[in-house]
């Protein structure tokens, strides 16, 4: 039994984040007053290495056996925390992280009301952490192997790279064939080189790669597992046959985009006039060098660009990142095909922002292609042409340009059949309808499940070296736990007191993980503790508390609500 | 199947212990579980597997010391174990749907026999009537056919008897659910003349392993749909009455002020049907608190209410059952300081239930909410 606790706190400063709203000079002065303290600071980043020398070596010279941080999120730095405890000499679930930055500082305009609450938090925290109890880390094996879902571009070359480092990799492809949709194109910008021949190798590399199995005309329709040990279950359309389950360690989803269906802005005449065509059939012309409308040749070519982004009218806000390049290209192509004809480019900004984007931009203006700033607002049919009527938004006056051909530069969309991949694989989407990312800095390739990872359009439109970039660090991110053979699983997990249980089943239905079930011998409760990540929903179900969560049980929780209360 | 049980020299019990001695007789169950007279007039359930002992079974007895629910869900829940017959009134089906869909109970393999219920009385009041007036049962049945429920003379049904607007069953085989509780094998007391013949609703299997085979109209089903709709609306106008006075009470005193008086003795629980922990939080070593504490609350406030964290008990179990709770009242019954517990959960569990579009008792297969995820749900928390 040890005797009481040793408790440092250490309040941080964030930089101004929270000392400009809180006095932590004066929070950490009170917490020195609390029961169990031995020592309170405060310092400007306790996150930095000097900041957890501190409690490093008031954990070794002042025998410390708790520590409460008073800083940011612990979704931000428990795990450093943890570290520092650790070094320090003792068990890192020793460590109470209590949050007066995002939930103190950051939302409050009253300083000495601010810091009020910051005490009073901190006083919470110290009350909990002499109650803590030591955790030991947990682990689990890995199944080698990961599933690729979507056999674009993106999914093709992050297989490829979890492939060359010697894993099985299944690619699974809703379609008859691999390539998505850069297949479909003609050639790629800037550099002009034939799409064809970007994609033809790559798709040659995946057939014959001896550790890449490729699933045509296939869905992945079932998930079970966790990271490191996840089951798929694929289903066939075309075959019989039964439906093969995967065993993998992770998942690399790049299911890629639709195409924005101009036919939701019946104004623009798609569909109607044989004049009016999409960016992605204009690259079918120019692959055959047909361009003519009717049997005759165009004399004035018009791009829009837009159509279907930065559009609140069909509920896409988001840039394409695509449009203005490809339109760049197409219209430059259209010009040394037609060398006659006049193009003109109607566009609302021009955004070419990637590797040789400016330039290429500027080679097609000096080509004469013209461009003009102005949004077409409705597309009428008169003597066998087109009628663009709309708006000169830099002279703010009406246009009224008629021409021969008009390309509408689509955009990208979420893959129609996102929403059921997110169900299916619990993946949050932002409020553009792509799948999200774990953070839009920090973790661009990451989901909020473990293993499993974003690549390419799916995540949200990007170019093909942007989806190349992103499918290798999904790749590399997706083989981290195959390289290492075991995962670190959630140590604070849910426990079942079995004589406490009623067997009511609440917990199993409540969890969003299938961590718990019910024993069908006895029956209670049980928790599969390597399925549970520690949500405490089954906890908060269970009225007799059989079933709690290490390191939010009822006595912890009762007294940092006592604490709160002083 | 409608049929009668027929009633010889106007002694309604009899028939209805002849029809349970049959179930065991047939050969259709391996127990019934039926409120029991002791010789000393003392009325409690039992499992009986001994048709003869029947002679003491008394389902028809006005007095409620127990919600059944709570003794079916231990002899029901487990396999192995025989068939059953459980003789329940309309509050311990509900209370028994509760269990079921909380797994602390089973229905399989039982036949539950429902009967309609004309008011009983706590034990206490039961007894003093027994011992003083003696129980006038012939009147009490005879109310069944008027609907007008009375209590003795001198006498009140429970609390939540008087306020109880769900006091009639309904046959699983018949399409009149008339909202009440369903069972296999029900016992429709309202509108019949009970000295005459018991109306029954059964599945026609059943029937015939009892031999009773043959169909009988017995009151026309307008009738007893006149008889419940004249109960429910007396009743229900007391229940809203009640609700009203509560809700007044609860915004004058606030919930503390109305559970003052508490003792902590844990009664209301005990007595509650859908309380189900075998353990409960409260008498565990969560709330043992240590002297110091005690003093430290005592300095903080200046004054502590003892005993201790009655107000979280009674919040946290209103938080834990309101949703399910079936009004039958158990808990004010069992309450040494008279506190009105199942006014405060009927009050606040009418508008609980109402959010949630919930019905508890209503059927098994309707899910709890706690269990049920709706992406949609109360959107408007948080609005303007």
């Amino acid at each position: 039994m040890e005797s009481q606790p040793r408790i440092g706190v250490y309040v941080c400063h964030c930089g101004t984040n929270i000392a400009a709203m809180v006095d932590v000079e004066q929070v950490a002065e009170f917490a020195a007053t609390l029961p169990h303290v031995v020592v309170a600071r405060d310092y400007l980043y306790m996150c930095s290495d000097p900041g957890q020398t501190l409690i490093k070596q008031d954990i070794q010279e002042q025998q410390l056996t708790r520590v409460v941080v008073a800083a940011c999120s612990p979704s931000m730095h428990e795990p450093t925390f943890r570290g520092a405890t650790r070094e320090g000499g003792i068990n890192p679930y020793f460590m109470q992280m209590i949050n007066i930055r995002e939930q103190c500082s950051w939302v409050h305009t009253d300083r000495e009301k601010a810091t009020q609450k910051a005490k009073a938090l901190v006083a919470s925290a110290v009350a909990k952490a002499a109650l803590l109890e030591p955790l030991e880390d947990r682990e689990v094996g890995v199944t080698p192997g990961a599933v690729v879902i979507g056999g674009g571009v993106a999914g093709m070359i992050a297989a490829l790279d979890v492939a060359d480092a010697g894993f099985p990799v299944y690619l699974v492809e809703k379609s008859d064939h691999l390539g998505g949709h850069v297949a479909d194109l003609n050639r790629v910008f800037p550099t002009l080189e034939s799409a064809k021949e970007l994609i033809e190798p790559l798709i040659k590399r995946v057939q014959t790669h001896p550790h890449v199995t490729v699933l045509l005309n296939s869905q992945v329709t079932g998930l079970e597992g966790y990271v490191g040990n996840f089951e798929l279950q694929v289903t066939n359309s075309k075959s019989e046959g039964p439906n093969p389950k995967l065993s993998v360690g992770s998942i690399i989803i790049a299911t890629g985009y639709d195409i924005f269906d101009p036919r939701r802005k019946p104004e623009l005449g798609y569909g109607q006039y044989p004049n009016v065509i999409t960016s992605l059939e204009m690259e079918h012309r120019l692959a055959t060098g047909d361009l003519t409308v009717d049997g005759r040749s165009p004399q004035n070519v018009a791009f829009i660009q837009c159509v279907g982004s930065r559009d609140a009218q069909v509920g896409n806000l988001y840039c394409s990142r695509v449009c203005c390049m490809y339109t760049a290209k197409q219209s430059r192509l259209v010009r040394e095909l037609l060398p006659q004809a006049r193009v003109t480019v109607f566009f609302i900004d021009v955004r070419v922002f990637g590797k040789g984007g400016e330039e290429f931009y500027d080679e097609t203006r000096a080509k004469r292609v013209r461009y003009r700033r102005g949004s077409v607002s409705e597309i009428y049919q008169r003597d066998g042409r087109v009628v663009l009527v709309g708006e000169d938004t830099l002279l703010s006056r009406p246009i009224e340009f008629e021409a021969d051909l008009v390309v509408l530069a689509v955009g990208m969309e979420p893959r129609a059949d996102t929403a059921t991949l997110s169900t299916l694989f619990k993946l949050p989407r932002s409020a553009d309808g792509f799948f999200m990312e774990s953070h839009p800095k920090l973790r661009p390739v990451d989901t909020v499940v473990d293993g499993v990872f974003l690549a390419g359009c799916c995540q949200g439109p990007k170019d093909i070296p942007d989806t190349v970039a992103q499918a290798k660090a999904a790749a590399s991110s997706a083989l981290i736990p195959l390289i290492l053979g075991t995962v670190p699983v959630e140590s604070a997990t849910a426990v079942v007191d079995a004589d406490l249980c009623a067997g009511c089943g609440m917990c199993v239905d409540v969890c969003p993980f299938g961590a718990p079930a019910l024993d069908p011998l006895w029956g209670v409760s049980r928790v599969n503790a390597v399925l549970c990540k520690g949500c405490g929903a089954c906890a908060a179900a269970c009225p007799s508390k059989a079933i709690q969560m290490q390191r939010f049980t009822p006595e912890q929780i009762m007294a940092q609500v006592d604490a709160l209360m002083e | 199947m409608k049929t009668v049980i027929p009633v010889e020299n106007g002694d309604t019990l009899v028939a209805v212990r002849g029809f349970l001695k049959r179930l065991l007789e047939a050969g259709v169950v391996d127990a019934v579980l039926v409120p029991m007279e002791t010789p000393a007039g003392a009325v409690t359930p039992a499992l009986v597997s001994d048709s003869r002992l029947l002679d003491a079974a008394n389902p028809l007895a006005p007095v409620m010391g127990l919600n059944a629910a709570r003794v079916v869900g231990p002899v029901s829940i487990r396999e192995p174990r025989g068939k059953i017959a459980a003789v329940l009134r309309p509050c311990e089906l509900r209370a028994l749907v509760e269990l079921v869909k909380l797994k602390q109970a089973s229905l399989d393999d039982m036949v539950t026999i429902g009967v309609d219920c004309l008011g009983t009385y706590d034990v206490p009041v039961y007894e003093v009537m027994r011992a003083d007036d003696g129980v006038d049962v012939a009147a009490y049945l005879a109310s069944a056919q008027s609907g007008e429920l009375a209590p003795q003379d001198g006498y009140a049904f429970r609390d939540a008897c008087q306020m109880c607007e769900k006091p009639h069953v309904s046959a699983l085989s018949s399409g009149e659910r008339l909202g009440g509780v369903e069972a296999v094998v029900t016992l429709e007391l309202f509108g019949a003349d009970l000295s005459a013949g018991i109306p029954v609703t059964l599945p026609d299997e059943l029937a015939e392993k009892l031999g009773l085979t043959d169909p009988s109209p017995g009151p026309s089903p307008a009738r007893r749909r006149e008889i419940i709709e004249k109960v429910i609306a007396a009743r229900t106008q007391v229940r809203d009455a009640r609700f009203a006075e509560m809700d007044r009470r609860l915004e004058q005193e606030g919930i503390e002020g109305v559970f003052a008086a508490c003792v902590r003795c844990h009664n209301c629980m005990t007595v509650c049907p859908i309380c189900y922990c075998k353990t409960c939080l409260f008498k565990s070593p969560t709330f043992d608190h240590e002297p110091l504490q005690y003093m430290n609350w005592a300095h903080r406030k200046g004054a502590y209410r003892l005993p201790a964290d009655t107000m979280l008990f009674h919040l946290t179990r209103l938080n834990h059952i309101v949703l399910s709770c079936v009004g039958c009242g158990m808990c004010t019954s069992a309450c040494p300081a008279e506190l009105p517990v199942g006014r405060v959960f009927r009050t606040i569990g009418q508008q609980v239930q109402a959010v949630f579009d919930y019905v508890p008792g209503g059927n098994v297969e309707e899910p709890l909410p706690l269990i049920t995820f709706r992406e949609d749900e109360w959107m408007e928390v948080g609005e303007e």
